[in-house]
Order: structure tokens, then C-alpha cells, then sequence
């Protein structure tokens, strides 16, 4: 399945700051970041310009294998951006609990959606949505 | 530890109508709580010192305690506008209040919050959109999760997983809310509600339907703290703080922990141990109910029931006029109004007052208000005791 095989997905862009630039710029690459501190090891969601474990400053980073499970989901049946939401409908927002242990708030597309449940394994896609490609996640397997 | 507040006096309470107040603005509304509070005091507005509030969220503003003084007319001793979040503001608002009257910085203050959420959001819109600096935009919305109600669902959905639990736990703090709605002339909702009637409503972000969400609302409410001293020098006798305690976890739903690491119990365990007090001692409970699920978590968070047990607590009338503890008295956010919780404390002060008419609970001596903000991110739990 190609990113582009999810439909017309609709998204309000993120604004990165400085700090949090190459997470997205990453997802272009079609690589998910997560910070990791060199003093501590702490491993974290969502980047930080310090470690929130230690407050070492100046964190690192690592790739996710894009992994996961679903920690929760809910299925959104109403537009909070008018009309020119309603074809989203409904959408899918999760959490993911990542292998390498942080969780991450994301949205679940491709096939499967309606039936899925929490601790069914996900993978992140980077579908290009509004110009930009975004980590959402698939149904894994 | 935090202390017991010694000697402050809950010396009135003010509440404005609820639901919509075309034409009037947050200043006005806010003004309007205040008024009403200090009448039930019986004090004067120029004897008012110090002043406590929170800025609008759907039309946000700088200054807003300075703004309100001005439209009162009043230059008091003490004034700030606080907002830690949601509806633990409004016990924050007491909390301080509280300690600059013990301090010695005013004698009389009051805590308002309210505004007109309902007629002054932009046309069209849906819930009400959270102007969220940190993680709300950048790790929020670019996966689709606006609003309030989508994280309460992922909340809603994890409870559901891990205890079994479904609607009809949901629909049971819907439907016992919305019969004490019933018995308050001053509340949004008057029809009544059953189980199917929760069923049958629509869905909005699962499991959550619209049933399971508060209400928007322009409305005001407002409380007045004296010291003891000023309190015995009037002949006032009313309700008083035994304990407050907040505990924060996070703000972003992006980085929510699971349930059982919500600050809500640890919250609860502060007030509760500061107050030498347990669950079983609480004769009225008005607690958080942005959406049915926060209901549900927080009973258990403090103790009235074991975790994965509050549906069938609540299925079984202890949340009820004449059970064990009744909750949300006044028809909560749920049904009466969603003000903040200012109108959960108003309540409890009422009942601890025994004024609640109707819906009155027995001999109401010891009251607990929780309220939490963000998606229980910020969780303040407050002990009230009626007056000796």
C-alpha cells in the first residue's frame, strides 16, 4: 500500500519551532524521531530542547522503529472545522504505545479501521496530507 | 502537607441565570456573580478588598481581574486573575483567596468566574476550541484531535478496556444527573432522561455520545471569603475550607499516562489526610463532569468505590438523592450548567448550608468538590465542613 492509497486526509498543519523542526522535517524523510537524552537515556515524546526526565539540556535523537500498539482510540463522527471536515468522517485518533516506549498521540488510517481494537499492532505511514507528509499509522499485519 | 485553613468563612454565594445570556459580555456576567454573592452576604461592594477570577476561554483577555474591578468600581487591596485549569480554577481561586485573607492582605474577597461561552463563541463552531500554547497545536491537531471531547473518549475508551465497562455505565451518571437537574430551576436541561434516551443519542467521538458531554453555557458564579474575624463581627456563621490539594501530570493529551497515573488520587489523598477525613465521611460530593467518564474515574480515584466499580455504584443510587452520597447535586456540568465549577462549590456551599431546597441532602455536614482540568492533566480535590 502506497501513502497515497488513504484518501483525501485533511490536517491542520503543525508550526514548528527551531527545536522541533527536524521531527517534521524527519517525517519528509519518512522517518519517525523521538528525543533521547545523552545524559540519562531517557527516551521521550514529544521533542523537548531539554530532557524532561534529567533537564539535561540539548537532547538527542533517535528512529523510532514506527511500531506500536494502540493504547486507545476513538472514532470522530462530528467536524470541528466545519464542512470542509465532514468528508474525514469518521476519523480515527489513537495512542500509541511505541516500542521504544514512549506514547504518541497520532491518527490511525488505511483498511481496518472500524474494527480495531486497543493492543492491535500499528506501524507508522507518512501519507502527504495538505503538502506535507504526516506520521499517522496503519494497522500492522 | 498542606494545612487546614484555620479561619476564613464562605460568607456568600452568588450564581447568575445559566444557558444563554444574549447580550451580555464576560465583564458584565462576572460583575452580575459578584453582585449577587455579596448580597447573599450581606455585605456591601465597598467593603470588598479582594478579588479573585478567570479569564473568559472563549473570548480570551490581559488584565481580566483589573477589567472587573473597574467595571465593579472598586480599588481592592488584593487582585489576580488565576488560571490552572478547567474547573479546578475555581477552587484555586478560593485557595488563594484564603490564604491572602489569612495573610493579612484584604478581609473581604471574592472568587468569580463566568461568561457568555454559549452566544459569544464564533458562529458555527462546534465544542469549544482550547487556545492550548504548549503541545495543544503543534501535537495535537495535525492528528485530528480538537476539542475536549476527543481525549475524554480516549480516556473513556482505555476504562472501557480495562474494566469491562460500557454504556450503560456511561448513561448511569447521565441519567442520575439529569434527575437532580430536574430539581433546580436554574439549570440548562429540564427534560428527563433515561437510559435509551443516552443509548439514542448521537455519537460524537466514541464510545462518547452527546449525552456523555456537558453542556456549553453563559452563566456566572461567584463566592465570598471573610476571616474569622470579620465573620464573627457580622454574626456570619457559614461554610468553611477544611482542605484543597491539586496534583498536576501533564496538559497535552499527546502525553497522557494511563488512568491510575492521573493526579486525581493523589490529589484526593492530600485533601483528604490534610482534612483527617475519608470517602465514607462525606455527606455531598460535587464532582468533575466535563464528560460522564470523569464521573466514573473519580469516584474511584477517591475512594468511594474500588477501581472498575463506579458504574455499578452509581447503577446502584449511592450518587442519588437519598444514597449514600449524592453527586452533582445541582445537575453538574452535565445538566445544569458548565461554569468552570464554580457552581459545584456554590452547590456544596449550599448544602452545607442547608438552603438547597428541594434537593436538599440531609444534615449535610462534611462536602468534597473535585474538578480537574485539561483531560484530568490537573486534578484539585477541596474539603468544605459547614459552619460550627
Amino acid at each position: 500500500m502506497s501513502d497515497s492509497d488513504f484518501g483525501n486526509l485533511r490536517a491542520v498543519l503543525p508550526h514548528p519551532t527551531e527545536a522541533s523542526r527536524p521531527f517534521w522535517e524527519a517525517c519528509q524523510r519518512g522517518e519517525l524521531l523521538l528525543g533521547r537524552c545523552d545524559a540519562c537515556d531517557h527516551v521521550f515524546y514529544y521533542p523537548r530542547r531539554h530532557c524532561p526526565a534529567c533537564g539535561a539540556p540539548e537532547p538527542g535523537w533517535i528512529r523510532s522503529s514506527g511500531r506500536g500498539r494502540i493504547f486507545s482510540f476513538t472514532h470522530v463522527a462530528v467536524s470541528f472545522h466545519g464542512a470542509g471536515w465532514e468528508s474525514q468522517l469518521p476519523y480515527t485518533v489513537i495512542l500509541v504505545d511505541l516500542e521504544e516506549g514512549p506514547r504518541m498521540l497520532s491518527r490511525l488510517v488505511g483498511g481496518g479501521r472500524e474494527a480495531v481494537k486497543s493492543g492491535d499492532a500499528v506501524e507508522v505511514v507518512f501519507p502527504e496530507v495538505e503538502g506535507q507528509r504526516l506520521p499517522f499509522f496503519r494497522r500492522a499485519g | 502537607m498542606p494545612r487546614v485553613t484555620q479561619d476564613v468563612v464562605i460568607a456568600g454565594i452568588g450564581e447568575t441565570p445559566v444557558g444563554r445570556l444574549p447580550g451580555m459580555n464576560s465583564v458584565e456576567i462576572q460583575a452580575q456573580a459578584v453582585l449577587a454573592a455579596l448580597k447573599d452576604a450581606g455585605i456591601g461592594l465597598r467593603e470588598l478588598d479582594g478579588l479573585v477570577n478567570l479569564d473568559p476561554y472563549a473570548t480570551p483577555n490581559s488584565m481580566f481581574a483589573t477589567t472587573l474591578c473597574e467595571y465593579l468600581g472598586i480599588e481592592p487591596r488584593y487582585s489576580a486573575t488565576v488560571d490552572v485549569g478547567g474547573t479546578v480554577t475555581g477552587m484555586t481561586m478560593l485557595q488563594q483567596a484564603a490564604w491572602a485573607i489569612e495573610a493579612g492582605y484584604c478581609e473581604v474577597a471574592v472568587c468569580v468566574y463566568g461568561e457568555n461561552t454559549l452566544t459569544g463563541r464564533a458562529a458555527g463552531t462546534q465544542g469549544l476550541h482550547m487556545q492550548n500554547l504548549l503541545g495543544g497545536e503543534e501535537w495535537e491537531e495535525p492528528f485530528g484531535c480538537q476539542a475536549m471531547v476527543i481525549p475524554y473518549a480516549l480516556v473513556a475508551q482505555r476504562y472501557f478496556d480495562l474494566y469491562g465497562a460500557g454504556p450503560d455505565d456511561l448513561g448511569a451518571v447521565a441519567v442520575a444527573t439529569r434527575a437532580h437537574a430536574l430539581l433546580n430551576d436554574n439549570a440548562q436541561m429540564r427534560k428527563p432522561m433515561t437510559l435509551a434516551d443516552h443509548h439514542a443519542s448521537r455519537p460524537i467521538s466514541s464510545p462518547l455520545r452527546l449525552l456523555d458531554c456537558s453542556l456549553i453555557s453563559d452563566g456566572g458564579g461567584a463566592v465570598v471569603l471573610v476571616s474569622g474575624a470579620e465573620a464573627r463581627r457580622r454574626g456570619l456563621n457559614g461554610a468553611r475550607i477544611r482542605s484543597m490539594a491539586m496534583r498536576g501530570t501533564h496538559n497535552s493529551a499527546a502525553v497522557m499516562p494511563d488512568i491510575d497515573g492521573f493526579g486525581m488520587a493523589a490529589a484526593g489523598r492530600d485533601a483528604f489526610e490534610s482534612a483527617g477525613v475519608g470517602a465514607g465521611d462525606f455527606d455531598v460530593a460535587q464532582l468533575h463532569d466535563a464528560f460522564t467518564i470523569s464521573v466514573l474515574v473519580t469516584l474511584e480515584a477517591l475512594g468511594f468505590c474500588p477501581p472498575g466499580g463506579a458504574g455499578d455504584y452509581v447503577r446502584s443510587g449511592n450518587a442519588s438523592l437519598g444514597g449514600r452520597c449524592p453527586v452533582n447535586t445541582h445537575g453538574g456540568l452535565l445538566s445544569q450548567a458548565h461554569i468552570g465549577g464554580m457552581l459545584h462549590i456554590v452547590e456544596a456551599v449550599r448544602q452545607l448550608r442547608g438552603s438547597a431546597g428541594p434537593r436538599q441532602v440531609l444534615d449535610a455536614r462534611l462536602a468534597v468538590v473535585s474538578g480537574n482540568g485539561g483531560v484530568f492533566s490537573i486534578c484539585g480535590v477541596m474539603v468544605l465542613e459547614a459552619g460550627r
